[in-house]
């Protein structure tokens, strides 16, 4: 049950940034698809225990401690990723007073013509 | 950008005690919750409320820019410092060469400490350094 | 391609997507409980620290972590490049 919840938003965060017109939304639902990925993997992984892996005095049976150790890389990659994307959504803006990708497109082809 | 008088006083006097909340998470990595990653995004919160309070321009005289830029930069060449040693000593490249104590206390775990250390140093400057070139106006 | 075209085609992708993923994965059973036998056994006196995720990212999968940090250098570095010169 939880995890068809976090495919749902996995498929939330593909249609976001196919469907949506204004550029930072669809960084918005970029960081969505990452984090729903990165859920999906530390959920698989908590599903053979049920307490956190740090062995103090007193603890039997703990959480697969693998997925979470490979997923604190991917957290950085996805603040860096979402970083040079919102530089480069700045310069855009800076060039062409618009955040809507539809008037984007129309202005650049008529500067083309 | 600079906001009202409560959030100003309420921020400048917030931050050391947010400073050395990240600086505890990552030193005590291998005994408790925490480790290098998560101190160093304390860190970096730490800076980057001020400069939402303040203004960036108070917040760039208060901590250089380049300097995080030599910390960043040290930070790696660091890492693979400690590892090349690690080389010298016999094992293998990024080996544990320093002793192993009795598990549960601080210096007890080998060289994890010190990376511990290197890596939140790092993550940290690296995204407060980040933060601080796009929020800059004009 | 109109705002219709577009967005029935979207639509069609997502559940395309969506009976292919549902159909075979399987999100019941986690990953197989030998490493993990042996990371509880073994991992405190191999590597000296009793938290786990700590002992992996920084002792038996070190070179993972190292190449993180590169990650963040040219994520800065490229910031800073597309931003233009700050003094």
């Amino acid at each position: 049950m939880e995890g068809h919840l976090i495919l749902v938003l996995f498929l939330l965060g593909i249609a976001g940034v196919l469907k949506k017109d204004n550029l930072v939304k669809k960084i918005i639902a970029l960081n969505i698809l990452n984090t729903s990925l990165i859920m999906l993997f530390v959920y698989l992984g908590s599903l053979s225990g049920d307490q956190v892996p740090i062995l103090l005095s007193g603890v039997t049976s703990i959480v697969d401690p693998i997925p979470q150790a490979l997923m604190l890389t991917d957290i950085v990659i996805g603040i860096c990723v979402t970083a040079l994307a919102l530089v480069l959504v700045q310069k855009m803006y800076k060039s062409y007073k618009t955040l809507s990708l539809r008037r984007i497109e129309e202005v650049s082809k008529s500067e083309h013509d | 950008m600079r906001e009202s008088e409560i959030v100003d006083m309420v921020s400048r006097k917030l931050t050391p005690y947010i400073l050395l909340l990240g600086l505890y998470l990552i030193s005590f990595g291998h005994l408790s919750p925490g480790g290098g990653f998560q101190g160093g995004a304390v860190l970096a919160t730490g800076v980057i409320q001020l400069a939402l309070a303040r203004g960036v321009k108070e917040t760039r005289d208060l901590f250089p820019l380049r300097r995080f830029n030599l910390v960043e930069t040290a930070g790696f060449f660091l890492f693979l410092l400690i590892g090349t040693i690690g080389m010298f000593a016999g094992l293998s490249f990024l080996g544990n060469f320093l002793p192993i104590g009795t598990p549960g206390r601080i210096p007890s775990a080998g060289f994890i400490f010190f990376l511990n250390l290197v890596i939140g140093l790092k993550v940290g400057a690296g995204v407060s350094l980040i933060c601080l070139y796009i929020m800059e106006e004009g | 391609m109109g705002r219709i075209a577009k967005g029935a085609a979207t639509a069609l992708l997502v559940a395309a997507l969506a009976v292919v993923l549902v159909s075979t994965l399987d999100l019941d059973s986690g990953p197989p409980a030998d490493l993990k036998n042996h990371l509880y056994y073994h991992g405190s006196e191999q590597t000296g620290s009793i938290n786990l995720v700590s002992a992996i990212y920084l002792s038996y999968r070190a070179f993972d972590t190292l190449g993180e940090t590169v990650i963040m250098l040219l994520s800065v570095v490229g910031a800073a490049t597309v931003l233009g010169d700050r003094e």
